[in-house]
């Protein structure tokens, strides 16, 4: 009686915890926080903080922007096909709205800057003022002067008569290639005649809601352009916004087919096994009231859940269902009355079987990737969650008959008729084929570590953004070089010992260009030796146009200081280059040097050319995120050989001789999915080794309840159904357009089915069973039923 | 801002009048000879802030159509000036400078502007600026353009255009306030360049 009392306090209980769950979930998808950034999964890099900083600042500069580009072969077409695409744009002003017009900026910036022009050359020009001689100075002022108007002037030309001020500003303009003309940003490319339209992204942070009004509305601005019977024209779309929209879409597509698709699967096995409508609204629960908690434990540690540990989570369907078959398959066709101590006899079990999982899930969360400890946590709360609404709530809702079906007979009995291996010559042969299969396949396996296996964004918006990005000349933002100084000043001055050798890159033709602070904002040295130089070389020049033109222009007063970092700080012409100024961190001042017209053959010389530059660090984000993924996937294939050797052990101890009959279906199914991959010419990966982890906390779960009830059927009908349901909600997995998820999935389908099909196949013999018989009453029981 | 009001005004006030705009445009053109090369002696008062008197030169210029622009300084100093579609190159005792449109991608249309103001080729000028005008007793003319685009504005506040069957006279009205007034003389058409320009002129 008193066991009684206690578990109707318990499901009491649970049921506060689930209405806890469903009203935070309410809330939840109300105000989804999910995180799209593909960056947010990898771990942060701990020995450089700064290098942390900088890739934080980086990313926040383009989080909202959007670039389009509108091409056609000629300019007057381009422009009408740019005022349409306009139109259409301006139609969704909460979505998108212009970027402000650069014509302003670039006024404010000149008029901020004036006062300093004199400490302002590019590097050619300092160069060119310490080493020729006056009269040249002489002769450029003078042919400056009396040649008709050809070029944009700043100010009036005595106050520049060489007309470094202008060359300087041309300098800065070259690192875009667009230039204004008739109202747009114009530029040349690929044989065509381009318009570059900047956006920025209004709406708040994506939601899985499955829509992409971004891509609606670009893919609107196409039709319309190709109803215009401008259908030829080129309408390229690149920025941030619209990865993580697609990345939010795709997510939402592939929740559904894996959450619903599994969800449905295993309802439909629980209706074939069971045919009675109880089985399926508890399974069906147990696995909702999982995914709840999952979730909502999930969001109240990490406060934003990310996308893909939605997607993986979804998986968890296929896993948490195991539970509520053991109930089922053990308390089918006894009466109702006995419901209590069915569960009392599986609760050993089931919490060992829990143990594993929870633990194989905990050994996925070892590595520092934020997402990866998200999926562990949201894998561990969700079998948690499914595990106790099993234990509180099915034995009180489950009243009534549940007698065996003719399918749940059958599938019981197929153990009895499933091959055994044996060792005679057949079985000896067949050792011989395996062992050859996975020395060959073995033998091919290669390996990559590749950052794209985290990216999931469809392929034709990865060629836009590409395309875009060279149209541009876009600084990479996976590689840059990280400056230090003890003060902004000696930050600067390193900045500009690294230009000067980069520079010689660029003069050889191995490096298009630079964009760095130190060209916008000199160190006070090169402020100083530039104003003397241009002082020099001007007076040269005033004087030769006072000897021509007999009148006597005067040099216009300078600002009597330097350019300092505080004063470009405040102003309008920081804004140009912020995100490269990084400021302050633990003493240090940092800014970040990038590169234009970035391609891999370059990798090696840039990072050469910062080696022996002190507080110079080039930074390789793509590599490092690379070697990264590659040190885990050794650690955790080191991770993964510990795991099977204290398997091993743990099952030596409880069933002596016969452990490796529970251990070797997974290492020969974990073994056999590796030799695939190598066959198949498919890499192995972090995902494949971690997919390995924890196929060695499942699959050993069916071995060993085969042992603990040798020769019963029901046991066998759980771990059938368990198996079925588990390898298709992986299946499902496979299927994601993410790589690494795809890896995962593809790895414990493989090797989720090889193990299912291999474990009945080292099941012990009659005699062994005999031995073993007594063990439990459940099992007594099947093996009465199974009597022919 | 400033800039901003006085182009609206204009698009304001050249909106009604644009059929007309148009016909002047197509007057001046009738009027106007398309020689494959033109040369002439040219001189030019540049009256510059911060100089009392202008400052005057003089010299010979080619124009080849297509090619290019040959501007050859005298007097006061040798000076020349070489614009073609790909480069930008001047040259005057020890000093020279050299631009590349492969470099700077707007000196492609900065030179074609530059032909179009020495030959009046009034299609391309249109394209670009706001064009008034009328035309003066039998065979002269006069144009007066702004600038359509900011980037052209930077430049040029206004520029005026006068001639018969050839551009006579330029008058380029810089945004800075200085300006040049060039006259054109001893004008003669040519089918092809001396082979010494042509070299010049890249070809």
């Amino acid at each position: 009686m008193a066991a009684k009392r206690l578990s109707l306090w318990l499901a009491a209980v649970w049921a506060v915890v689930v209405l806890g769950t469903v009203l935070h979930q309410v809330q939840f998808w109300r105000a989804a926080r999910l995180n799209t950034d593909v960056l947010a999964l990898l771990p942060e890099n701990e020995q450089a903080p700064a290098v942390s900083a900088a890739t934080r600042k980086l990313a926040e500069q383009s989080q909202r922007q959007i670039v389009l580009l509108v091409g056609a072969s000629d300019w007057s077409q381009t422009r009408r096909a740019a005022q349409l695409v306009q139109a259409r744009l301006a139609t969704q002003p909460a979505l998108l709205q212009p970027a402000a017009v650069d014509a302003g900026k670039l006024d404010a910036a000149v008029a901020f800057y004036q006062p300093w022009r004199d400490r302002l050359l590019t590097q050619e020009q300092l160069r060119a003022l310490a080493s020729a001689p006056s009269e040249q100075w002489a002769s450029t002022a003078l042919m400056r002067l009396y040649q008709p108007a050809a070029g944009p002037q700043f100010g009036d030309r005595l106050a520049d008569p060489l007309g470094l001020w202008q060359d300087w500003w041309a300098e800065r303009a070259a690192e875009s290639p667009a230039r204004p003309r008739d109202g747009l940003l114009w530029l040349q490319g690929k044989g065509q005649q381009w318009a570059l339209l900047n956006y920025q992204f209004q709406g708040a942070a994506f939601a899985v809601t499955g829509e992409a009004p971004l891509a609606e509305l670009l893919q609107a601005s196409r039709v319309e352009l190709a109803a215009q019977g401008m259908g030829e024209i080129r309408l390229l779309a690149a920025g941030v916004p619209l990865h993580a929209e697609a990345a939010a879409a795709q997510a939402n597509r592939e929740m559904s087919t894996i959450g619903w698709g599994s969800l449905l699967a295993v309802l439909l096995l629980v209706w074939l096994t069971f045919r009675s409508l109880r089985p399926i609204v508890l399974v069906g629960l147990s696995l909702l009231i999982g995914c709840g908690v999952a979730l909502s434990v999930t969001a109240m540690l990490f406060g934003q859940v990310h996308l893909l540990t939605l997607v993986f989570g979804a998986s968890l369907v296929g896993v948490a269902e195991d539970y509520g078959f053991h109930y089922f398959a053990a308390r089918q066709g006894r009466p109702a009355s006995e419901r209590w101590q069915v569960l009392r006899g599986l609760l050993p079990g089931m919490a060992l079987a829990l143990l594993t999982s929870v633990v194989a899930y905990m050994a996925l969360g070892l590595a520092p990737f934020p997402g990866l400890r998200q999926m562990a946590v949201f894998s561990v709360a969700g079998l948690l969650a499914a595990f106790l609404t099993v234990v509180c709530w099915f034995p009180l809702f489950d009243r009534g008959a549940l007698p065996q079906t003719a399918f749940a007979r059958y599938l019981a009995n197929s153990l009895t008729r499933w091959p055994r291996w044996q060792p005679n010559r057949k079985g000896w042969l067949l050792a011989l084929v395996l062992m050859v299969v996975l020395g060959v396949g073995l033998s091919r396996l290669q390996s990559r570590d590749d950052l794209r296996q985290l990216q999931g964004s469809p392929a034709g918006l990865m060629a836009e953004q590409l395309e875009v990005g060279r149209l541009l000349g876009m600084p990479s933002p996976g590689q840059f070089y990280l400056v230090a100084g003890d003060s902004p000043e000696q930050l600067l001055q390193r900045e500009e010992g690294l230009k000067a050798r980069l520079d010689d890159l660029v003069r050889d033709g191995v490096l298009p260009g630079y964009r760095a602070v130190s060209d916008w904002l000199p160190s006070l040295a090169t402020q100083q030796r530039a104003a003397l130089l241009t002082a020099q070389a001007e007076r040269h020049a005033l004087a030769a146009i006072a000897e021509q033109t007999g009148e006597q222009p005067a040099r216009p007063v300078q600002a009597p200081q330097a350019l300092d970092p505080a004063t470009w700080l405040a102003s309008p012409a920081a804004s140009i280059i912020a995100a490269q100024w990084l400021g302050e961190l633990d003493g240090k001042h940092y800014s970040v040097l990038m590169l234009r017209g970035l391609s891999p053959a370059m990798l090696p010389a840039l990072n050469k050319a910062a080696t022996d530059l002190p507080g110079v660090r080039w930074v390789d984000k793509t590599a490092e995120i690379s070697s990264l993924l590659a040190r885990y996937r050794l650690g955790m294939s080191w991770l993964l050989l510990a795991g099977y050797v204290a398997v091993f052990v743990a099952l030596a101890w409880r069933f002596r001789l016969a452990a490796w009959r529970a251990l070797l279906p997974t290492l020969l199914g974990s073994l056999l999915v590796l030799a695939l991959l190598g066959l198949l010419g498919v890499p192995l990966q972090l995902f494949n080794v971690l997919a390995l982890v924890l196929l060695l906390g499942m699959g050993v779960d069916y071995g060993i309840f085969l042992l603990e009830h040798p020769g019963d059927g029901t046991a066998w009908l759980a771990v059938a159904l368990a198996g079925v349901s588990t390898l298709l909600s992986f299946g499902l997995l496979a299927f994601s357009a993410t790589p690494a998820l795809q890896a995962f999935g593809l790895t414990m389908l493989l090797g989720e089915l090889l193990i299912w099909l291999l474990t009945p196949c080292f099941r012990p013999g009659e005699a062994f069973a005999r031995e073993q018989v007594e063990a439990t009453p459940v099992s007594q029981l099947a093996t009465a039923n199974h009597q022919p | 801002m400033k800039q901003w009001f006085r182009y609206a005004l204009l698009l304001c006030l050249a909106l009604p009048g644009s059929a007309w705009a148009a016909d002047i445009a197509e007057a001046v053109k009738a009027r106007l000879s398309s020689p494959q090369v033109l040369r002439g002696q040219f001189e030019q008062q540049k009256s510059v802030a911060g100089f009392k008197k202008p400052l005057l030169s003089s010299g010979e210029f080619l124009l080849w159509r297509g090619h290019g622009v040959l501007w050859q300084t005298r007097k006061p100093f040798e000076s020349s000036l070489v614009v073609s579609p790909d480069k930008l190159s001047a040259e005057s005792g020890q000093a020279s400078y050299q631009l590349e449109s492969s470099r700077e991608p707007a000196l492609q249309a900065m030179n074609e502007l530059l032909f179009a103001l020495l030959a009046g080729d009034v299609a391309v000028l249109q394209k670009r600026f706001l064009t008034d005008g009328g035309l003066r007793g039998k065979d002269a003319w006069v144009l007066a353009l702004t600038p359509r685009e900011p980037g052209l504005a930077r430049v040029f506040k206004r520029v005026i255009l006068e001639g018969e069957r050839h551009v006579k006279l330029v008058r380029l009205e810089e945004a800075n306030g200085d300006s040049s007034l060039i006259r054109f003389d001893k004008l003669v058409e040519a089918s092809a360049p001396m082979a010494e320009e042509a070299k010049r002129l890249g070809r």
